[in-house]
This record gives structure tokens, sequence and C-alpha cells, in this order.
């Protein structure tokens, strides 16, 4: 047995209920000095709960929580901070209109006779930040620096505390592959220096990667504590998941037919610099029965590309546009949609109202189908009777099946809600934008194996994804943009992770011929 | 699984309304005692006098030969209460529906006058020996809801092609109609339709044959101003909570309105449907207008281009005491309307005045602002209960 001195932070048997549901149930996880302990689980296994409970959000109804052995009550994140217990949440919370310097000292300045002391402060974050490699621009406002800046803002935001045990709430989900690199090896420099690191995610080769032990929970359950070192993606997954699950995509050979979305010379304006051009004269052909990805790193003209595609900007966008035959150049989205899915890259800002029940949300584009209106009152029978069947198939669990408020679901529920929608449609083009970003691996198994039986029906799908590893493994035929432009063109059982790297970030391209 | 009464969002809504109606009409007691206490010519039994008014002045009587207070039902007052509320529900409506929709409707009072200037100019002008006054009253209300809804589109229209705030927008277009009015009337042969010698203009529909239905409600509420028009509102409100809530109309105004981008993606016309809510907004008020100054026995006097009608404001309290809820704006603005009552009774039964009604209405409009607040109070106190049950 260890001696409890070992640990910094022990929750014991920790119990949190929500109306109609336990969010953790008797859970136990014991934090030791100086360590990475990552917390795996899937959407809604209770994992940001438990982290809620220890910063203070939420008060348990059993349990109790050990520092240093003894017993401790964080009634709110003040008490928690006075543990040196510091959070980078998965969404961050900065105040964008502030500089980065006016971020970091929020809440925690250095006041003399009333004045903040700038000077002082920017002297430590200066050293703080030369000595954990986290570059940053103190004098930029944080609207103007990039996602992965931000996050290192928070961080500094925790060192600037003096924090001792650093809570990272995936922090990986929305960086590029680059800077997970980077942040993996300051959490293995905070580690070293005796800080204790909680990593909450369920990317199962990060945590291999970084962790020294791994806490899975299951839906709301604690189901073990195991050394990383003794254990493997798979072991985990099925953990995680509590049954044995399919790592790999499974698919045949695609059998692409005739062509069924069409662009020609598609090029369209920046959406930060008004004058510049996003995506350049890009041509390509997607036929039905393939998995064609567009991969890049995020900012290379995705988002733009994506936008004309589905109809949402017209202005300044020139080139041809054509969906199952039909030129739908300069139309607007409901002609775009007529013939296509569209799986939105932001769930919450454009695939769901999260003020609306899930049964409104589920006929967001088929409300005037005559299936769910009789001249023009809605069916309310019909859309409940459509939407549980929906949630059935699709395994959506949230806590009152079809009446419940979207906003409060999971993010992998939510997101399978969108695709229950989407590709309940029916259409011939699936437009489907990192359809897995933050999702766990339970969840993405069945995205995949959704998108990989659609494709098998004859549909098209056009994927936009960031991840190297989806790209590899869901794609048929791989387009890499770079800088707007098509760079390669490719088979995905034709290139490496390497290779494929290189296009990407602009070392290398390919000729193309024209489409 | 069922939840429990306190745990549905509509009974805590109610109940946080209730809870600020209570904290209102108590500040109003407080208020009634101070100021009985320490005027000599009052005394403590003008302030049990003057609370019991406040809180049941509506079935106050008079006074006997006695000199005490007398009880009981006054067709008189519940007649005036549900004629003055009938303007309120709709401009409650206005806002409500607006709210509903994503957009904050402050230009109420400008689409009310609006519906006032037409209502009157149409029942007004059109010759009653030809037509039938039913077919002008018609005509006139018709004309108003079209005139208000216009008005309403304007800022409706500006926020969705310029992105502008449409409380700017209607702030501007509120003294805009202020203005307009006063300058149509000048030109307009039909000033001062009741009595050349008065100031200013004043209008009475009367005056052309032109007047509201009474449906015999005026003989249930004897002596009171009464017509069928408190009738038309609760329709109204009916066909609103309709509307919103069970057409595929509704469902569309309230997609844009909760999350403008995501109504885009799935190819609903937002810009559309933002003109169409504040259109209906305008039209709501300006209907409140034409039910009010077709009533009959309402006089229309309009001296100044320098104040906006205080229906139109009143609406804002009137939706936000009913959480917005089209059937709630019913019952928040027949309360208002009590509490004016209330008020009348007081000045006319005692010697305080009129104004204390007003302060208990800011108090509760105050309130009703912070009814999230209270609404939360309100879930804390019922979560406590059933922890409490449970131990």
């Amino acid at each position: 047995m260890e001696n409890s001195q070992d640990y910094v932070i022990e929750m014991l048997h920790i119990t949190k209920e929500f109306p109609g549901i336990i969010a953790n149930d008797d859970i136990t996880l014991q934090l030791r000095r100086g360590e990475i302990h990552a917390l795996l689980g899937e959407n809604g296994a209770g994992k940001s709960t438990l982290m809620s409970v220890l910063f203070g959000l939420y008060q348990p109804e059993k349990g109790q929580i050990l520092y240093n052995g003894k017993e401790v009550k964080i009634n709110d994140p003040n008490d928690a901070t006075a543990l040196g217990i510091g959070m980078v949440h998965q969404h961050f919370k900065l105040v964008d209109v502030f500089t980065v310097l006016d971020n970091i000292i929020l809440g925690a300045e250095t006041v003399k006779h009333g004045f903040i002391q700038k000077a002082e402060a920017r002297k430590k974050v200066e050293e703080l930040s030369e000595k954990y490699g986290l570059h940053v621009d103190l004098d930029a406002k944080v609207e103007d620096i990039t996602v992965g800046m931000q996050q290192r803002v928070e961080i500094l935001k925790m060192l600037y505390r003096d924090n001792e045990i650093l809570i990272f709430d995936e922090p990986t989900a929305v960086l590029t592959p680059q800077e997970i690199e980077e942040l993996m090896t300051t959490m293995k420099g905070f580690a070293a220096e005796g800080k204790s690191i909680l990593f909450i995610s369920h990317k199962l080769n990060e945590i291999l990667e970084v962790s020294d032990r791994v806490t899975v929970l299951r839906k709301g359950k604690y189901i073990g504590t195991i050394n990383t070192a003794e254990t493997n993606a798979q072991e985990l997954s099925n953990m995680m998941v509590g049954r044995p699950v399919q790592l790999e995509v499974v698919k045949d050979e695609a059998k692409p037919t005739d062509v069924v979305l069409k662009t020609e010379h598609l090029t369209c304006p920046s959406h930060i610099h008004k004058n510049k051009k996003a995506v350049k004269d890009v041509s390509f052909e997607l036929h039905k029965g393939e998995i064609l990805c567009i991969a890049g790193i995020d900012g290379n003209g995705q988002t733009e590309l994506v936008r004309a595609i589905s109809g949402l900007d017209r202005k300044g966008v020139t080139g041809k546009i054509i969906i199952n035959g039909e030129d739908v150049s300069g139309a607007p989205v409901d002609v775009h949609s007529k013939n296509m899915s569209h799986i939105p890259e932001d769930r919450h800002r454009h695939g769901l109202i999260l003020d609306f029940t899930l049964e409104n949300n589920m006929v967001l584009q088929r409300f005037k189908e005559p299936q769910f209106q009789t001249r023009g009152f809605i069916n309310q029978k019909a859309v409940r009777e459509y939407s549980d069947r929906l949630i059935e198939e699709y395994d959506v669990r949230s806590g009152q099946g079809s009446i419940t408020i979207a906003r409060s679901m999971s993010g992998g529920n939510q997101q399978k809600a969108i695709l229950a929608r989407e590709i309940d449609r029916d259409k011939e083009v699936i437009l489907a934008v990192q359809p897995t970003r933050g999702l766990d691996v339970g969840a993405i198994e069945s995205v995949h194996s959704r998108l990989v039986a659609e494709r098998d029906k004859g549909k098209g799908v056009l994927l936009i994804s960031l991840e190297l590893d989806e790209v590899l493994s869901l794609s048929d035929r791989i387009l890499v943009i770079y800088e707007g432009e098509i760079v390669a063109d490719v088979k995905a059982s034709e290139i490496t992770a390497q290779e494929l790297g290189l296009y990407m970030s602009g070392a290398k391209r390919m000729e193309r011929k024209e489409a | 699984m069922k939840e429990k009464f306190f745990e549905r969002k509509s009974v805590q809504s109610v109940t946080a309304s209730i809870v600020s109606i209570l904290i209102g009409l108590i500040i109003g007691a407080v208020v009634i005692t101070i100021v009985g206490l320490s005027d000599s010519s009052l005394g403590i039994d003008s302030v049990k006098e003057g609370v019991s008014l406040i809180f049941a002045g509506l079935f106050s009587t008079g006074r006997n030969a006695a000199g005490t207070l007398t009880w009981g039902f006054n067709g008189q007052n519940f007649g005036n209460m549900l004629f003055r509320a009938t303007p309120l529900i709709m401009t409650g409506l206005s806002v409500a529906f607006a709210y509903k929709t994503g957009l904050f409707n402050i230009g109420a009072p400008g689409q009310y006058l609006m519906g006032t200037m037409t209502s009157l100019m149409i029942a007004l002008s059109l010759p009653s020996d030809r037509i039938s006054p039913v077919i002008i009253w018609i005509i006139a209300f018709i004309c108003a809801m079209l005139a208000g809804a216009v008005w309403g589109a304007i800022p409706g229209f500006f926020k969705a092609v310029l992105n502008t705030n449409e409380v700017i927008a209607c702030i501007m277009t509120n003294w805009i109609a202020a203005n307009l009015v006063t300058w149509l009337f000048d030109i307009s042969n039909l000033k001062n339709e009741v009595e050349s010698t008065k100031m200013g203009y004043i209008y009475k529909t009367t005056y052309n044959g032109v007047a509201t239905a009474k449906l015999g409600l005026d003989k249930i509420f004897m002596g009171s101003q009464i017509n069928a028009g408190i009738i038309v509102a609760i329709l109204f409100a009916i066909a609103i909570n309709i509307v919103i809530n069970r057409t595929t109309f509704g469902y569309e105004l309230r997609a844009c309105g909760s999350n403008r981008q995501a109504s885009e993606y799935a190819g609903l016309k937002s810009k559309r449907n933002i003109v169409f809510s504040m259109a209906i907004a305008g039209a709501l008020s300006a209907a409140g207008a034409a039910l009010y100054n077709l009533a009959g026995n309402t006089e229309f006097f309009w001296s100044t281009y320098q104040s906006l009608p205080a229906i139109g404001f009143n609406g804002i309290p009137v939706a936000l005491l009913a959480s917005t809820n089209p059937i709630g704006c019913i019952f928040s603005a027949i309360f208002m309307s009590m509490l004016d009552i209330a008020g009348l009774q007081l000045t006319n039964l005692t010697a305080y005045n009129e104004y204390i009604s007003s302060v208990i209405v800011a108090v509760i409009v105050y309130l009703s602002a912070f009814s999230l607040v209270i609404r939360n109070m309100v879930v804390k106190v019922v979560n406590r209960k059933k922890e409490g049950g449970k131990k």
C-alpha cells in the first residue's frame, strides 16, 4: 500500500446527482505529486462533473476530498485556487477585448495603493513564458491571437497563480498537430518539476504518450485506474466504452461511380482579410460511393470552401458549383441543401438551436415537409415520433429524450443528433466538416461507420478534417489544401502520414491535371 | 419521468411573477404606512384603509353613511379594469411576440401612435351615412394594423439588411412617429372633432357613429366603459400563442430568433423573418391603439409631439411580468389595470393620491426585469425542499 502522503489530491467516493441522472456514482480519483494523471471516459461519462466538483463549481452529495491527506471543503473556485488548483477549461475563459497580459493577471492583480502594478506582473509573466517556452505576445488582444496561443494564455494564467495542481480539460480538441506536440512537451516539463497534472481526454494516443496513470470512467461509474505503461489503446478503449471497440475503420475498397458534386475554378474571398482570396481556383469532382477528404492545416481555406459549397457565402464567390447535376452557383442555401446534407463544423453555432428541444432540432430543415405539418400547423405527434425514431436508431442519449433542451446534452450526443438529422435526410452528397471533433472513441467509431455505410449506399461524402488519423483511415481519396489551393490529389491507400504532412505544410506539391 | 408541479418551468415562471407582484404590493403598503404615520392629517385608520384599498381596491364600493369603506362586487371597477387592459394586452403581446423571436421591440409607442392616427382618420373621414359604421370600424382596424406593421417593419428591415440594433432604430422610429402624427393631424381637416374650442387636437369616433360593439358586456359591468375589445384582445393572445408554438411559421421565426446562424445553415430566410417578426409586433401594437380609440367612449387628445403614449412602453412590463408568454400577457395586463383602478379608488376615497399605485407598478416593473433571478430563487427553494424531504 502507498502512503497517503504521496497523494496531493484524493477524491474519495464522490457522488453527484443531477435531476434524472447520476453524473458521478462513487468515484475515486487519487492524484500523485508530479504525475500526469489522465482521466478517460466517453462524452457524458462524468469527467467534467468530477473536475467541476474538484474546482468547487458543484458540491457532491457524497464523498470527500483530501488535500495532502487532510480533508478539505471546496465551496467555490476561490477555495480551489487557494489550494493551488488551476484549470484550463475546454472552452477558454478569456476576455476577448483584453490584452494577453490583462487576461493573465485578471483576478490576481498585484495592487499598490489601489493601482495595478503592471510592470511587475509583466516581468513575472515574461519569466514564466521564457522558462516554459510558452511564447505569447503580451500586448496582443485575445481576440486577435490563435486558439493555440489562447491556450498558452490559459496555461500562463495557472502558472502566474503558482498553481501546483493543473487540470487540462480536453486541451487538444482545438489544437493543430504541431500545437499538440508542443503542449505534450510542456506538460511533461511541468510534471518533471513536481507539478501534478490532471489530463482529461478521450484521445487514446495522447493519453498513452503523455500520462503516467489513467483513471477510466464510464457512464458516471468508476471503472479503474491503471499504469499507462502496462496498457494499450485497445484495452483502454474497451474499458471506456464497455465493449470491444473497432479502432480502425473497416471498409471495403470504394467503388466510385458518377460525379455527384463538382466545383469548377471555385474562388472565394477570405473571411479575415476581405481583399485576399482564401480559396483559389479549386476544381474537383466527388463521385458517388466515395469518401473524398479535403485535408489541410486549419485556416487554409477550408471554412470558406465549405461555406461556398453549402451556399452560405455567395458574395464574391466565383466559379461553378454543381450538385447532383444541377448548377447551384450563386443560389441560396436551400437550393444547395436540396441534394446535400451538411454536418457543420461548429455544432453550437451552426448545427443546433441550443434553446430548442431535441425534437425541434431534429426537424430544423424539414418542418415544412408535408409529414410534419398540415396547413401550416406543426404536427407535433409526427415530429415526436420522428425524433424518437432517430434517437433510438442513432443512440442519442439525453436526460428527457425528445423534449430535452439541446443545450443540456453532452457534446457527443449533440453531434450524434446532428448526424442523425443530416444522414436521415437521405441526400446524394454528405458534406461532413470535422464530424468527430471533440468526440470519444465510441462515438467516433459510430460516426465513421455511419459515413462508410452511407458511402456504400452510393452517397458521395465530402469530408473536411484536420486530423491526420481520420484523414488516412476514413477517406478513399485525399485532396490537400494549402493556402487555398489544392496541392495534392492522391488515393488514401497510396500515401503515408509523413508525405501527407509535407503536402499540408506546403513543403511539397503535386502537379495536377485539370479536373 | 414525470416532473413535479413546482419543477415545471411554467409553474416557476408564474410563481416568480406572483412573487414580484407580492413584493410590489407589500412595498406599496409600506409606503402608505410611512406616509400615513408621518402625516398628521392621516393617521392609523387612514393607513388601514389605504392598505386595504391597495390590495382590494377592485372590490371597493365606496363609503357608507357612517363613513366606513364598503366592499363588494363593483361592476364599474371590473369593467373599467378590463377596458383599460385591452390596449395593454395588445402592446404586451407585441413586445412578447418580438421577444420570442429574439427581438426587443421598444418601438411599441411609435407603432401605437401610427395605429391611433390611422384608425382615427379612417373612422372619422369615411362617411357613415353611406357606409355602415361596422364596416368603417373593420376598415379602420385593419388599416391601423397595416400602418403599425409598416412602422414595425422599418427597424426590422434595418436590422436584417444592415444589422443595426433594433432597439436604437425603434427609439428613432418612435420619435419620427410622434412628429409625423402631429404633422399629419395638423394638415388634416379633422381637427377637434368634439369641441372646436378645446386646445390641441381632440377626436372622438362616435362623432361619426363609429364605436366598438358592447355585446351586452355593459349590462354585466354596469356603468363601465367596457366593450367587446377585450374579447378581441384575448382572441389575439390565443391566436399569437398558437402561431408561436404550433405553426411552422412560428417555429421558423423562433428558430431565427434563437440562433440566426444555425437557421441560415438550415436554409431558413433569417432576414425575411426578422422583418416579419417586427411587422407582426407593430401590427399588434397598432391593433391595441385601434381597439382603444375606436371604442367610442374615448377621446383622443393630442396636444404635443413631445410625449409618447405610455401604453406602448407599458407593453414591456406586461410582457416581462408574463415571462413573454402570450396567454400570460392577458393576466399581467389585467393586473396592471387593476392597480390603476386601485389607485383611482385610493384617490377618490382617501386623502392619498393615485401615485401610490404608480410606485407599486414601478416596483413590480423593476422586479419583473429580475424575473429570471427570482425564478432561480424559486428553483433553489424548491430544490432545497426536495433535498430536505429526502434526508
